[in-house]
């Protein structure tokens, strides 16, 4: 009998093993997870369920029925040990399991900072559910938050926490939030908007050290001598591809990923990697690239399911994002890309805007707060590639997607 | 804690899934716990994916609560049918009033 073993219950695995049996697939899927909770939504742990606005059973990817009734085996509490190539073979702890496909989904996990004092208590990062499970306790006894990264998930982070009537401070080492995913007008607003609502923040502060009292967190010194309070810090400052497991493998690497191709392949015959862990060489971007969002994970997912059997890979999708913060709503679509010329779109005073990346007059990213229909109507022209008339474009009362100049061809 | 309250769904192939749900948590999650299929929810319910698409034929805002701007601008961009009774169901929430009331799913999400 064929199987298929999927390694990694996140986002992409549970995608994946879904599309094989809705596209078809007859034969075996084995699903391992090295979590011991039914596979759930990671947005919102940063997000509505660190507010205390959902509940666990709310974030379940799918019903726990799903998989029994799908015929997938999902074995919870099963991390893989160690994959033998030659004899298509994955170990784990209770015995070898036979593949004739492998799809590596095993994701990403936050990256620490190895400074003094790091393993203090109070120190947190953020990526499953147990992480949140803990920082969600100690949110609410926590009364000085420092935050060390001023990223996506700091930033919602931050958003939750002030709202609690905490002391928020944010660190970070650039001189503008995000610097790299968005433009410099959509930074500005951010940190307005945060700061407006109470939270401190220092730019280009680096970390020294964490100052303890027992084996708790007291305090952060940054390399200036700054030392500020903190009873709890949470350090989001990035993911690292969990790629452990498949380096003996040999497998190529780009851009902190295994490198794989549109069908998810990598450079091992009948091994493919998904999501967070895997890089692509993305239409949209100019570069081979690692993204870590929902939408890529369950992009690839499928893509892969499609390959295993044996149909061609749907077109690549424009890339997309959100983060939400206090009641801003902020979408992104496209990948930023040099060179572009910004055209802002509403007024950001008026909380309800986006901003326009165009390389000629052809749509290339778009971001979008509290502007849905933009988002929406965004994805739609970066896909399609059509000209569009930017004076029309930068009236907010014309819905972009009446902007259009001159339709591509097609 | 509310008494929770039935709910049905309806496939494109007309077969009605009746499901126990709690008032305060979505239709679109009452869906996904009790394992019915057809509302993807690939977002999990920060609508922006449009892929928990329902239509509520015998159901007025009243009984199902306003529909935001945002919502209405991403049934716009549906990949399912939009049609005059459509909603997103994960922007739904199950109260009371909702005893019964049956969600009529598309025949696809993408």
């Amino acid at each position: 009998m064929s199987a298929v073993v999927i390694i990694g219950a996140s986002h992409a695995g549970v995608q994946a093993a879904a599309s094989l049996r809705q596209r078809g697939w007859q034969e075996r899927i084995v699903l391992l997870s090295a979590e011991e909770d039914y596979p759930y939504h990671r947005p919102p742990l940063s997000k509505a369920y660190l507010a205390g606005e959902k509940a666990e059973e709310q974030l379940l990817l799918r019903a726990p029925e799903f998989y029994r009734d799908q015929g997938i085996d999902l074995r919870l509490n099963e991390p893989a040990r160690s994959i033998d190539p030659h004899a298509r073979q994955v170990t784990v702890s209770a015995g070898r399991l036979d593949y004739n496909k492998l799809v590596l989904a095993t994701g990403s996990r936050a990256r620490t900072l190895p400074l003094p004092g790091a393993d203090a208590h109070g120190i947190h990062t953020l990526r499953s559910i147990s992480d949140a499970r803990v920082l969600r306790s100690a949110l609410r006894d926590a009364e000085n938050i420092v935050i060390i990264g001023g990223g996506f998930i700091g930033l919602e982070f931050a958003s939750t926490a002030i709202k609690q009537g905490k002391s928020v401070v944010v660190l970070e080492a650039q001189e503008r939030l995000l610097a790299r995913a968005l433009p410099e007008t959509l930074s500005a607003f951010i940190r307005s908007y945060h700061a407006g609502n109470g939270v401190a923040f220092r730019f280009g502060a680096l970390p020294e050290r964490f100052v303890t009292r027992g084996d708790k967190v007291s305090g952060v010194l940054l390399s200036d001598g700054t030392a500020l309070p903190a009873d709890l810090v949470l350090v989001g400052v990035g993911g690292v591809a969990e790629t452990a497991l498949a380096e003996p493998l040999g497998l190529k690497t780009v851009a902190g990923g295994i490198e794989v191709d549109a069908h998810g392949r990598t450079s091992a015959p009948d091994i493919y990697a998904l999501g967070d862990v895997a890089a692509v060489h993305n239409a949209y971007a100019s570069a081979p690239i690692r993204l870590e969002s929902v939408q890529n994970a369950v992009e690839q997912a499928k893509a892969a399911a499609e390959h295993i059997l044996g149909s061609a890979a749907p077109p690549s999708a424009v890339p997309w994002f959100w983060t939400d913060q206090y009641d801003l709503k902020m979408q992104m679509a496209g990948l930023p890309r040099p060179g572009t010329t910004e055209l802002l779109r509403g007024d950001p005073a008026s909380g309800a805007f986006s901003i326009l990346q165009l390389a000629g007059s052809r749509l290339v990213a778009a971001y979008s707060v509290n502007r849905a229909a933009d988002h929406m109507a965004s994805r739609k022209l970066i896909a399609s590639g059509d000209f569009i008339d930017t004076d029309r474009a930068s009236d907010i009362e014309t819905p972009l997607l009446k902007t259009v100049a001159v339709a591509a061809a097609s | 804690m509310s008494e929770a309250i039935t709910i049905k769904f309806e496939t494109s192939g007309g077969e009605q899934i009746a499901v126990r749900a709690r008032p305060g948590i979505s239709v679109m999650e009452a869906a996904v716990m009790n394992n019915v299929q057809g509302i993807e929810a690939e977002c999990g319910g920060a609508c922006i994916c449009a892929t928990c698409h329902v239509y509520c034929d015998d159901l007025d805002e009243d009984t199902l609560g306003e529909m935001s701007s945002e919502e209405d601008d991403m049934l716009d961009m549906s990949p399912a049918e939009r049609r005059p009774s459509s909603r997103l169901s994960c922007q739904l929430r199950v109260t009371e009033k909702l005893e019964d009331a049956v969600f009529v799913i598309p025949e696809s999400q993408s």
